[in-house]
């Protein structure tokens, strides 16, 4: 019997964003095309897609963007959903009610909300699979930009509208700063707005998880 | 939906008596809840004939309006048919439950 977990990989980060279709797919999207595509200019293996059961066309349904980046070839580039999600995104916050967010997410986790509200406050609304979880991020990106509502680039077409124009930037910014994944000079060089980029990289709130249960216990 | 292929009912459809289909709650699409006040509503119910989940509930005992919140989306109409703006829409998460 062999313990080793065989399709282990170590270099492997996958990101996973939850939007509301129509108003935040092409953000949700942005998220991750910015991030992979900063990353690829460090020399990262990347992928970057949409989920495929989810229905983008229909306004307010929870969608799903995903992005792999990994220091080694990804083995597993054809698992067309991210199962053990090392950071998810929230590009609107009542997504922590009722949607199960933070399914199989890997331990260090981290969660990184779009809201203007404390991140206390929205960790009480997250049921369940808790226990891995690091950090909140909260950013308020509606504040700092305004959400590009389009369907062009939605399921494999062609986005003529620009990566990182809206929200996008924001919340990646903020993940940079929280996780570090990239570089944040690289994010720069591929969103649009970098002015939302910078200002959310100064504003963003991190959170401890284990802080916050102790406050509540 | 989990269930057995020939307990499909023709063309996929909801047997008309049934007024929930379990297969598609669309209750976490909402952002913003309908709420009801009471006193301003005159029960024309232009709210409930232009919801298109027929998440209205009518003539409940408490209120002449309830909303079925498991079903509904939060998609406004109701507020906005409502010709006495009887009905407000609140971020979802001021509500704890």
């Amino acid at each position: 019997m062999i313990k080793k977990d065989l399709f282990a990989e170590p270099g492997l980060k996958q990101i996973t964003v939850w939007g509301r279709g129509v108003y935040e797919n092409k953000e949700a999207r942005d998220v991750v095309v910015s991030l992979t595509e900063a990353a690829a200019l460090e020399g990262k293996y990347v992928q970057a897609w949409e989920n495929y059961v989810d229905l983008p066309d229909r306004i307010y349904v929870p969608v799903r963007a995903y992005g792999k980046i990994s220091s080694n070839p990804i083995e597993s580039k054809y698992v067309y959903e991210n199962e053990a999600p090392d950071i998810v995104v929230l590009t609107e916050e009542t997504l922590v009610k009722g949607v199960d967010i933070l399914a199989g997410i890997k331990p260090n986790a981290t969660l990184i909300i779009n809201s203007k509200r404390a991140p206390e406050y929205l960790f009480k609304f997250i049921k369940s699979n808790t226990e891995n979880l690091a950090k909140i991020v909260t950013i308020d990106a509606n504040n700092l930009s305004t959400s590009v509502i389009t369907l062009s680039g939605a399921e494999g077409a062609t986005d003529a509208s620009g990566i990182g124009k809206g929200i996008g930037a924001p919340l990646a910014a903020a993940i940079v700063k929280a996780t570090g994944i990239v570089s944040f000079n690289n994010l720069l060089d591929i969103i649009v707005n970098k002015s939302a980029a910078r200002k959310a990289y100064d504003q963003a709130i991190i959170a401890n998880v284990h802080d916050l249960i102790k406050t509540y216990a | 939906m989990a269930i057995a292929y020939e307990k499909i009912p023709f063309a996929g459809t909801v047997k008309s008596p049934q007024k929930e289909n379990e297969g598609m709650i669309t209750g976490n699409w909402r952002t913003r809840r309908p709420i009801l006040d009471a006193e301003k509503c005159m029960e024309c119910q232009l709210c409930w004939i232009s919801c298109p989940d027929s998440c209205v509930n009518l003539m409940t005992e408490t209120s002449p309006i309830t909303f079925n919140l498991k079903y509904c989306k939060g998609c406004g109409l109701c507020a906005e048919m409502c010709p006495v703006g009887a009905i407000s829409l609140v971020p979802e998460l001021d509500f704890e439950e």
